[in-house]
């Protein structure tokens, strides 16, 4: 048996890692590492999880890791790859209201609103300092998947956000309660979702937002073009 | 019991796949609404509520009724979509191969929300509902134009992000009900018997992030953006959109909100209702003002709706609840024959711009007259339904403060003034005799002014019917409504 306060220290490493892999996701300009941060990410959730499962012994953590390990680090990211490839787009250069510099020290002002949130909603809740702190880096995840979602132009990179911000929430879960087993199906709707919406990206979607707006004013495919 | 639904309707759905013609899928779709309207009614009228089948199964008043109140939507919609996608078709815009994909969702739609309504669990709520999300995006798009893409991720986007957020306020209620009782649970009968005993801090905090998921659901501001996009762009499916999806969200609050009121937490909460509908309302009117769009004048009212609902909500005396929800219910119905009307005008002109609109008394003389009718009844005027549930609505929030009452009357009447402008100036263009057929103004572009566009009956027949309910709503309040409406507000726990 391994030493809980030995995979304590290591989980408290991984959140580190799991807070710059949310930085990276919100200021990398290329497609590709983009995907491979959030690879590792969900590599990461789903080391924490394990983890988490040595020192508790509860299934249910083993299972989510198995699952995260599953979809988030093979599936989704090969399905995303493919369609990066088609559309053959390699970076998202642009930024539509937050410049990368900006989000970044938003992010920080973020984690830092989580913290005092937590603090003050948990306050008469007795969670130990490990799982509190899990707690603030699942919402702060969230906040900043959410950020990027909000600044990020290209739609893969926005769906890429998503589901960074799903990761958040899924830490938030394991550390702040014990995991309904409901969870793991919520797993696949996100996972449906993802998949609905990638395929409608490969059909037809191969620039970003605003710049095909540009384009259908210039075609007029849809008559009577629309004023914003 | 919700897998057995479940599992019925999937049987239904693979039924769904195999006809070949038009007629025969549409006739599905209105069959499959029409059976969901037998179900809802043989259930109020036999079932002696609430009732509860296994685990997750549950029908009270509250759901039935937003159930009877999407089904009608449904039964609409369906009879109407057959004639808009036929002339999408007609025009290229649709392609036919899309149209089974059209009809699965359309039916997808039904069913999941159906489920989210009647799951006793949360969980299983916010599950069916990212499933309605997903389904009403498909609905918006299905047409192959690009914009209904950009309008369908854009609808994905925000309203799943927010129900991230919700998902939050899940994991934060689960955490509160294992530390009152031991064992979490999500179920709503077993949190409303608790709540009294949560502690009202985190509460309250749960609340405000299931609020930020089923508001943008609801499309209350900010959480709006997507909701004049997917307006504007969806084909004739908008009307189910707001039938459907607002209420959907609205129906989440009030049950959340419901938890809260034995809370300690209840003012906090209310007022938190009460800001977001003040807000809603004054961005709405503010934005609807100098709209050119029909189909996003018609958007922003609903959001404009929905913050008057919340408000009601919010308010939390008995009467502005009855209102609130006899509101849901006759906003739906004029919602949906103003879009339907707006859904005839744009196969007329191929646009939903002002400037477009010309000749519409000699061109679309019925649509006209349900735009007119129907803006009447929109901004709640007397022969209509919304003119006493506005009325009362606004008289009792001068409880929670006079000024709140001058403010939201002030911008209803600006919301007013938007419709009026808006068809006045659309509607009085007429084109001069020898004016010439080729128009030398600028936003002229089709060349089809001169004849009408002949409306299917099974386009027309629903626009009509709606309005005429609306109105006969208005000018007769039937007794069994009221039992139910009464009976809601006494299990939500306004006393």
């Amino acid at each position: 048996m391994i030493d809980p306060l030995y995979l304590e220290g290591v989980i408290k490493i991984l959140f580190v890692f799991v807070l710059i892999s949310a930085a990276l996701i919100i200021s990398t300009r290329s497609l590709a590492s983009v995907l491979n941060t959030y690879t590792v990410q969900s590599f990461l959730l789903a080391a924490v999880s394990f983890l988490l499962y040595l020192i508790d012994g509860k299934s249910e953590l083993l299972l989510l890791a198995g699952l995260t390990l599953a979809s988030k680090v093979l599936l989704i990211p090969h399905f995303i790859n493919r369609i990066e490839e088609k559309i053959k787009i390699r970076r998202d250069l642009d930024f539509t209201y937050l410049e990368p510099t900006t989000s970044l020290l938003l992010s920080i002002g973020l984690i830092l609103l989580s913290y005092t949130f937590l603090s003050r909603v948990f306050g008469d809740l007795a969670l130990s300092r490990l799982f509190f702190f899990g707690a603030v880096i699942g919402l702060s995840l969230t906040l900043m998947g959410m950020l990027v979602m909000f600044s990020r132009k290209k739609v893969i990179t926005k769906a890429l956000g998503y589901l960074s911000m799903e990761n958040g929430v899924l830490m938030l879960g394991i550390f702040v309660t014990e995991l309904p087993f409901i969870l793991e199906v919520l797993i696949v709707i996100d996972l449906i979702i993802l998949v609905l919406l990638t395929s409608i990206l490969a059909v037809g979607l191969d620039s970003s937002i605003e710049e095909y707006r540009a384009k259908i004013r210039k075609l007029q495919i849809w008559n009577g073009g629309e004023a914003l | 019991m919700i897998r057995f639904y479940l599992l019925a309707m999937g049987a239904f759905l693979a039924l769904d796949l195999l006809p070949k013609s038009h007629r025969l899928m549409n006739a599905l779709a209105s069959g499959n609404a029409l059976l969901h309207l037998a179900l809802t009614c043989t259930a109020l009228l036999t079932l002696d509520l609430p009732v509860r089948y296994g685990p997750s199964l549950y029908l009270d008043h509250l759901n039935l009724y937003v159930e009877l109140i999407t089904v009608l939507g449904f039964c609409a919609a369906a009879p109407y979509a057959k004639g808009y996608t036929e002339s999408l078709m007609e025009e290229g815009e649709l392609d036919p191969k899309n149209l089974k994909l059209f009809y699965l969702a359309f039916n997808l739609l039904l069913v999941t929300a159906t489920a989210a309504l009647f799951s006793d669990n949360l969980a299983l709520f916010w599950i069916f509902a990212e499933l309605t999300t997903v389904c009403a995006a498909v609905l918006v798009v299905i047409l192959s134009a690009r914009e209904n893409i950009d309008a369908g991720l854009k609808y994905v986007f925000i309203v799943s992000g927010a129900m991230l957020f919700a998902f939050l306020g899940l994991i934060f209620l689960f955490t509160l009900s294992a530390r009152a009782l031991g064992e979490g649970t999500l179920s709503w009968t077993e949190l409303m018997e608790n709540a009294s005993s949560f502690s009202p801090a985190l509460l309250l905090a749960s609340f405000a992030f299931v609020f930020i998921g089923f508001g943008a659901k609801a499309g209350i501001a900010p959480f709006h953006t997507w909701l004049p996009d997917a307006y504007a762009r969806a084909p004739s499916v908008s009307a189910i959109l707001s039938g459907l999806m607002q209420n959907l969200g609205i129906y989440g609050i009030l049950r959340t909100y419901a938890l809260l009121r034995v809370s300690d937490s209840a003012p906090q909460a209310s007022f938190i209702l009460i800001a977001a509908g003040l807000f809603s309302i004054a961005l709405a009117a503010f934005s609807m003002l100098q709209q050119r769009n029909l189909k996003r004048l018609i958007a922003f009212s609903s959001v404009e709706h929905m913050g008057l609902l919340l408000i009601g909500i919010g308010i939390g005396t008995p009467i502005a609840l009855f209102w609130a929800l006899f509101y849901m219910l006759v906003h739906v119905l004029v919602k949906e024959a103003l879009l339907f009307a707006a859904g005839i005008l744009h196969r007329q002109y191929g646009s939903n711009m002002r400037e477009d609109m010309r000749d519409v008394f000699k061109l679309q003389p019925r649509a006209a007259w349900t735009l007119i009718l129907g803006s009447i009844a929109i901004v709640g005027m007397p022969p209509f339904p919304l003119f006493p549930a506005k009325f009362f609505i606004l008289l009792e929030s001068a409880e929670v403060s006079p000024y709140l009452t001058l403010a939201v009357l002030l911008l209803l009447i600006l919301a007013a003034a938007a419709f009026s402008n808006f068809l006045l100036k659309a509607f009085s263009r007429v084109t001069e005799e020898g004016e010439g057929e080729h128009g030398k103004e600028p936003g002229y572009r089709k060349k089809s002014f001169q004849d009408p566009y002949v409306v299917r009956a099974g386009m027309r027949i629903p626009t009509v019917f709606m309005l005429a309910l609306a109105l006969l709503l208005g000018l007769w309040f039937p007794e069994p409504l009221k039992v139910l409406l009464e009976a809601i507000v006494l299990e939500l726990g306004y006393v």
